[in-house]
């Protein structure tokens, strides 16, 4: 089957920001998991809570697992967008859940997990997907979660079965990463980026002093997709913008 | 006679945008504050048309200082792209600020943003004040670039524009990037 007939055929999840959807051919494909890398500041989190809230306009549930910032202080942070709604958390369309406080109640307040600590966190996180019914979810990040990974066998596993079981129920799951800034790396252990079915890398780059950032998707199985670099304005008032960027 | 004069300008710059999508307009340093009076003249007058103030010369605050009635037309906004870069704060209704001139992309993202709010069949209009000013931030390659990209994205949302250009900074490269305008008139200080 030609590649261009494949990509129309195959079920997309729009992200809600007009520009990036188009870049993907009409959005992502349905049950993909894929990688939003960047540094600190880069915009990963608004990406991801941007994508949550379009979806649960449209009557898609989603979840939200923060592992980085607690919770009064991602809803304080949203709060100052245009595009976040507290009645989609109220009403359940998009639930900010605290992945420690989880950690904490299954007794894996370790420092590192053992393969059955990971599982019954694996498990966990399915069950909730399951029950919520969720058809986007978001683990921010997955680079504090690795960190408690002993192994790259266990990061890749653990990124492996997340992903697969989410796929099987229709939910596309979105995945931050953590990189120094400035870096040509997509992930900390450099593992995450290999088991991801997609790449959104948000960097930035200098002009005169100033930082402009940038947005680029780097991979996306399924369908094609543009490489472009693009700048990205991020604004309390439309959240995520992107312009093609100016080259020279 | 210097009313005359604006008149005069006003009407040349009038007429023309109103015919080519696209018009770079010349002019001596000396006499760049008649065309920015003509062209205040010009947006304090109008009613149903959209205009879209692009200014990296003058801060907004400045021109409010002048031109009052102009903060509270509900048919005009200014991008300012150096009040900012100059350390001042302060929010307006009618003003976008954008933190440093320098950030191009932004300023176009802010433009279409403008005239995509605006009523549909309303007649819109760019000023940009003036390419000069953005060379003196960015390398001409840049702005050359810029320019094409606004030209283009104005053109697909029939938005008119006016670019000034001072005389005395034309060099080669302001050359190429003015002359993508469809027309350019040239302020001769011998008609003034």
């Amino acid at each position: 089957m030609p590649e261009s007939q494949l990509c129309s055929d195959t079920q997309k999840v729009s992200i809600g920001i007009d520009e990036l959807d188009v870049q993907l051919n009409g959005g992502i494909p349905t049950g993909s998991t894929v990688l939003i890398v960047g540094s600190s500041g880069s915009g990963k989190t608004t990406l991801c809570m941007q994508y949550l809230v379009n979806g649960a306009k449209r009557g898609e549930r989603g979840v939200f697992f923060t592992i980085t910032e607690p919770l009064f202080k991602l809803t304080k942070n949203l709060e100052g967008f245009r595009f976040y709604d507290k009645k989609l958390v109220e009403t359940g369309m998009v639930n900010l859940i605290d992945l420690r406080i989880i950690s904490e109640r299954l007794g894996l307040d370790s420092e590192k997990y053992t393969v059955e600590d990971a599982s019954a966190l694996l498990d966990v996180l399915r069950d909730i997907a399951e029950e919520l019914n969720v058809k986007r979810l978001v683990i921010d990040s997955i680079t504090a979660l690795c960190y408690r990974l002993q192994t790259r066998e266990m990061i890749r596993d653990f990124i492996f079965k997340l992903g697969t079981s989410l796929a099987a129920m229709q939910c596309t799951t979105l995945l931050t990463s953590e990189v120094p800034p400035r870096t040509f790396k997509y992930s900390q252990y450099e593992i995450e980026e290999f088991i991801s079915d997609g790449i959104i890398f948000l960097g930035d780059i200098e002009r005169r002093g100033d930082l402009i950032r940038t947005l680029q998707i780097v991979k996306m199985r399924g369908t094609s997709h543009s490489r472009t670099k693009f700048a990205m304005n991020i604004s309390t008032e439309r959240g995520i913008e992107l312009m093609p960027l100016l080259k020279s | 006679m210097t009313e005359a004069i604006v008149e005069g300008l006003k009407d040349r710059v009038s007429k023309a945008i109103k015919i080519h999508q696209s018009i770079g307009v010349i002019v001596p340093v000396n006499n760049y504050s008649d065309l920015f009076e003509s062209i205040m003249d010009q947006i304090l007058g109008s009613k149903d048309e959209l205009w879209i103030y692009l200014t990296v010369t003058k801060s907004y605050d400045t021109i409010v200082k002048s031109y009052k009635s102009i903060a509270d037309k509900r048919n005009v906004k200014f991008i300012d792209c150096i009040s900012r870069a100059a350390g001042i704060s302060r929010i307006d209704k009618n003003c976008v600020y954008i933190e440093s001139p320098v950030l191009l992309e932004k300023i176009i993202i802010e433009i279409l943003h403008i005239a995509y709010d605006a009523k549909k069949d309303a007649k819109k209009y760019l000023v940009v004040d003036s390419l000069s000013a953005l060379m003196i931030y960015n390398n001409p390659e840049t702005v050359k670039e810029f320019f094409q990209h606004l030209i283009n994205k104005t053109r697909s949302e029939d938005i008119h524009t006016v670019t000034i250009v001072i005389e005395e900074e034309l060099d080669d490269y302001m050359n190429k990037i003015v002359f993508l305008n469809e027309k350019i008139i040239k302020v001769k200080e011998s008609f003034i």
